[in-house]
């Protein structure tokens, strides 16, 4: 075909770009505010008339660094790949086997992993405390792990299993007549298809856990620190720093935008619908 | 247990797996993560049901009371106000989360330079502790010195005499407000990776057959997408009922009790009065309503929507 | 050890080292002495991140240094330390040996028996510093939180008192102090009566553009900020610098509520009268956010904790840094019940847990030692002293905001802890709502009154412990 049908498709893409940006610049103005505030001094921060124009300042990052906060980062990020490689280990499975297997009381066991997920984690954490306690696993990397897969991995089956569905089964049915062990359909057949459902997944598993505080908060303690817990450290007799307070909540956004920007070609596969068309 | 015996070469034509070996497979699959669960989250919610029905007060298990902890909560204003509020917020901010969501996926999908870029970008709010979402939120709209209070609302008097937090209308909206602005770029996501992942043969013989956006939507696109919409629908409608660490930074339930949900009145009965029974209580019920409402949604999700 | 001390060698052994201790500098050896059989041991304490703390933490490793027990010090901010702390002492758990408690958590912990008393070990001479000079504690704070049903906790560690705090720059100005004297018929000062209080705040309410001082405001400013979230210390204000500064109070001296009394009433009415002079967000207000608003320079007065001035009232925090004045609560003209001035002295107990709890003493001990105590003083440039002689301290003494710390002597000379109640978070949650919806003018005093009172009596009939 000649060039024409492609101008309208590309023009099309430029306006949806542009709506894009724009609700991007509005919707992130907040945070783009917040990542000014890193280098805001004090007495500019909140001043009334609001200041916009101001000398940054170094000090926030100073302070925040003195309070060990590199260490909560390091504590963070062990534990959530950890918790997020074993749900990826144990859930995937469990995703594939309720989307493609009849299995007896398959309803009630799929409604039993999200049941899991259904109290207020306000309420369940003083019985973890207590049981914690017992068992000796308070402030152990551990612990902290096993609490997590309460919510992720029930996300993560259940989320992973609407993906598994749009698996052609006949792919898997051709290669199992070819004689193809278990572990080889899955390997190059299930797992090739199954790649972005389990990326995209993981990813909000990761950020979960991330950002889980109540948890980390009463289970944790001295040796396991996550991100999340030293924030209510600057809500000090001062107020709050603000300023500090900024320079925790966007470093502990980077790790995790940089991980969605390197991971993200596994979820978007490059072509898009408007290609196909004409 | 495994399949060892099978790993035969691709060339050889092998035996094939036998028949009653198809029936225990699945549920080897799934073993371990029933086994992680039961053990992760049952014991310690068969616990708190044990606590539920004693009288628990400073976490020390003493009398068994029975169901006295539910009655007390079933009739207490205070839990229905709660349940009240948390129904609403989930009403309004769920939906318009969903809607924006799939809007925004679908247009994503379209063909939009710096993907790369954007959907990072975009994904930020929801990449967030709610902890500094909250305290965020509280720097642009806090009473008096908050930054769009001073710059938008107060200069331009929309609110009166009062800041939004201070006010149980306008706090209950705010709340509802940072929800959105917190979980759409999720749903955004969510749904753009399932967009992404759909088969394209559909859309090919679509094409051929010279069908419109429209048609292509609603016949191919909507049903092929519905596991994933309502997977995601049910759980971030469960979470939003459980909200916490945005409510607690915000309002701490206030003014009054009026943006109090489940979460915030749970957290005062545990850290403040040390009602570990009655907390313990409000677990359960809530977890009751959840479930029977889970089963019913999946019983219709799956012959209704063939979600499942 | 008890009955080591009846044995004639020991008692020669102990009175030698007594002597040959005092004849070296005083203190220092006893605690060394002391110290001895748990040299080596490591305690754990938990305590509120405030900068009082910030300069005992410079202060707390010399501990080790003298005894050889080491100290894990840990703080948390103000709502932490309270989950955390008490979310250990009732598991039983002992992860930490000593934990801060404010005065209000006693009430709670001490019918959970969740704290160890010192009685025995203030009894046993090997543990006990002669020198330790507890009468030197100031009275109304020590007495009425370090004992309870006839055991003593602990030893009184922080003083937090509530002042009066304004913009000095604007009572101080003549035109305002003109236009102030033409209209109420008296002189423009820090407020003495809870009256006067009133009508300073009426006066220096503005709108933007109105002149403040000469210049014209360029936002709203307001007469007076108070706490009003529903929580934090709000009620605790309204109780003690208000209620009982009218004459009345919660309950009577059995612990009966009553919450209704006329007193209480006429003290409600004030307390929305001044709500109408506070900015917008008063009712999203915390103990926190108090400090920080007056420090912005939004409004004129306010009653706060003056241990948050001392983070506030600072070159480089707050651009009005220096302009600030500090008087003593006011109080109500023509009341006779005594003076009444919110305080909330706190006390670091040794909890039930704790695995080490002699080792703990001799810190807790130590900490409030007149040695300890001068250098947290000096350290910190100023301080909440908790013995009378820390008030002599140069630091104080020679302080660059005299106002303050007669401010705070004014309000530890009345302050008292608050009666232990075991239902207290309840009590309080309840009427620090009605503190609210009264403010808002959503109740008026009246309904907030018989409103309170049908709360308490739903709780306790005899609320005291």
């Amino acid at each position: 075909m000649s060039d024409e049908p492609k101008n309208p498709v590309a023009a099309r893409g430029l306006i949806w770009t542009g709506v894009v940006i724009a609700y991007a610049v509005v919707m992130l103005f907040p945070i783009f505010w917040m990542a000014a505030m890193m280098v805001m001094p004090n007495d500019a921060m909140f001043a009334r008339p609001t200041v916009w124009l101001f000398v940054p300042t170094l000090e926030h990052f100073d302070y925040v660094l003195n309070l060990g906060f590199s260490w909560n980062l390091l504590t963070s990020f062990v534990l959530c790949t950890v918790s997020t490689a074993l749900v990826i280990l144990i859930g995937t499975p469990a995703a594939y086997a309720f989307a493609r297997f009849e299995m007896k009381l398959k309803d009630d066991l799929f409604l039993f992993i999200l049941a899991t997920r259904m109290a207020p984690p306000v309420c369940l954490v003083i019985p973890f405390y207590l049981i914690f306690a017992k068992l000796g696993l308070l402030d152990t990397f551990a612990g902290l792990t096993l609490a997590y897969m309460t919510f992720n991995l029930s996300f993560y089956v259940w989320v992973l299993r609407s993906f598994c569905r749009d698996l052609p089964v006949e792919l898997e049915e051709a290669a199992e007549l070819e004689g193809w062990s278990r572990i080889q359909i899955f390997r190059r057949v299930v797992f090739p298809l199954l790649r972005n459902g389990i990326v995209a997944t993981a990813v909000l598993c990761f950020i979960f856990a991330w950002n889980e505080f109540l948890f980390a908060f009463m289970l944790g303690g001295e040796t396991v620190q996550t991100l999340p817990v030293s924030i209510p450290k600057l809500i000090t007799s001062q107020g709050v720093r603000w300023g500090e307070m900024a320079v925790v909540g966007i470093a502990a956004l980077v790790p995790v935008l940089v991980a969605v920007f390197l991971l993200q070609r596994h979820i978007v596969r490059g072509l898009t619908l408007g290609a196909v068309k004409g | 247990m495994t399949n060892v015996g099978e790993a035969v070469p691709l060339s050889v034509s092998a035996a094939q797996p036998s028949a009653r070996e198809r029936i225990w497979y699945p549920y080897l699959l799934i073993a371990p993560s029933m086994l992680t669960l039961t053990v992760v989250s049952l014991i310690p919610f068969l616990y708190t049901v044990y606590l539920s029905v004693h009288a628990a007060k400073f976490g020390r298990v003493t009398d068994f009371v029975g169901a006295d902890n539910y009655i007390t909560l079933l009739t207490d204003a205070r839990f229905w106000n709660s349940v009240g509020t948390a129904v609403i917020f989930v009403a309004i901010a769920v939906p318009i989360e969903f809607m924006l969501g799939l809007v925004g996926a679908l247009i994503l999908n379209q063909n939009v330079r710096g993907r790369s870029i954007l959907i990072p970008l975009l994904f930020m709010p929801t990449m967030m502790a709610p902890i500094v979402v909250g305290l965020l939120w509280k720097i642009m709209l806090a009473g008096s010195w908050g930054l769009i209070s001073y710059n938008v609302l107060e200069r331009f008097h929309l609110i009166g005499q009062t800041s939004i937090f201070a006010s149980s209308d306008l706090a209950l909206y705010a709340l509802i407000f940072v929800d959105i602005w917190q979980w759409t770029p999720f749903m955004m996501l969510a749904f753009f990776a399932g967009l992404q992942a759909l088969p394209l043969g559909p859309y090919r013989a679509a094409a051929v057959d010279g069908a419109n956006s429209v048609q292509v939507f609603f016949n191919i696109t909507l049903p092929m997408l519905m596991p994933l919409l309502v997977v995601i629908g049910l759980l971030r409608f469960i979470d939003a009922f459980k909200v916490f660490d945005t409510v607690y930074i915000l309002t701490g339930g206030g003014p009054g009790i009026a943006t109090e949900t489940p979460s915030i009145l749970a957290n005062k009965m545990t850290f403040e009065f040390w009602n570990i029974g009655e907390a313990s209580a409000l677990a359960v019920l809530v977890w009751i309503a959840f479930f029977a409402f889970c089963n019913v949604f999946y019983q219709i999700a799956k012959k209704r929507l063939n979600a499942f | 050890m008890k009955r080591g001390l009846y044995s004639a060698p020991a008692v020669v052994a102990v009175s030698l080292s007594l002597l040959a201790g005092s004849a070296a500098s005083a203190e220092d050896s006893f605690y060394a002495t002391a110290a001895a059989p748990y040299k080596g041991t490591t305690i754990r304490v938990l305590d509120e991140i405030t900068p009082l703390q910030e300069t005992l933490s410079k202060i707390v490793p010399e501990f080790e240094k003298e005894t050889g027990i080491k100290v894990e010090w840990e703080l948390l901010n103000h709502f932490e330390v309270i989950n955390k702390g008490q979310a250990d002492m009732l598991s039983g758990r002992g992860y930490y040996d000593a934990v801060m408690l404010h005065g209000f958590q006693v009430g709670p912990m001490l019918s959970a028996g969740a704290i160890k008393p010192i009685d025995d070990m203030v009894k046993d001479s090997k543990l006990n510093n002669p020198k330790l000079d507890t009468a030197d504690f100031i009275p109304g704070p020590y007495k009425s939180l370090a004992f309870a049903n006839g055991k003593q906790l602990g030893f009184i560690n922080w003083n937090y008192n509530q002042v009066y705090w304004a913009r000095a720059d604007l009572l101080n100005n003549q035109e305002e102090q003109a236009a102030f004297k033409a209209k109420y018929g008296y002189d423009l000062a820090p407020a003495k009566t809870i009256e006067q209080m009133r009508d300073i705040a009426e006066f220096f309410t503005r709108k933007k553009g109105e002149k403040l001082a000469g210049k014209p405001l360029e936002s709203d400013f307001y007469g007076i900020v108070l706490e009003g979230i529903k929580g934090g210390s709000t009620f605790g204000t309204l109780w003690r610098d208000f209620i009982k500064n009218y004459g009345g109070d919660i309950m009577d001296a059995e612990g009966h509520p009553t919450f209704d009394r006329p007193e209480n009433i006429e003290a409600l009415k004030m307390w929305a009268a001044l709500w109408k002079f506070a900015p917008p967000g008063i009712a999203e207000y915390s103990l926190v956010d108090v400090p920080t608003v007056m420090g912005k320079g939004i409004a004129a007065q306010t009653l706060a904790w003056s241990d948050f001035v001392l983070g506030v009232d600072k070159p480089g925090v707050s651009p009005y840094a220096g302009q600030f004045v500090y008087a003593p609560i006011p109080v109500k003209a023509g009341v006779t019940t005594p003076r009444s001035a919110e305080a909330e002295p706190s006390i670091t107990i040794i909890t039930a847990g704790s695995k080490h709890p002699e080792a703990t003493f001799l810190f807790l001990e130590w900490l409030v030692d007149k040695k300890q105590q001068e250098k947290l003083i000096e350290l910190g440039q100023g301080g909440v002293p908790v013995r009378e002689t820390s008030w002599a301290v140069p630091a104080i003494k020679s302080s660059s905001n005299p106002t303050l710390y007669a401010a705070m002597k004014s309000t530890l000379d009345v302050g008292t802890a608050k009666p232990r109640m075991p239902k207290f978070y309840e009590i309080y949650d309840q009427l620090s709502g009605i503190a609210q919806e009264v403010g808002l003018g959503k109740l008026s005093p009246e309904e907030g009154a018989k409103k309170g009172q049908a709360e308490m009596l739903k709780l306790c009939d005899k609320c005291l412990l």
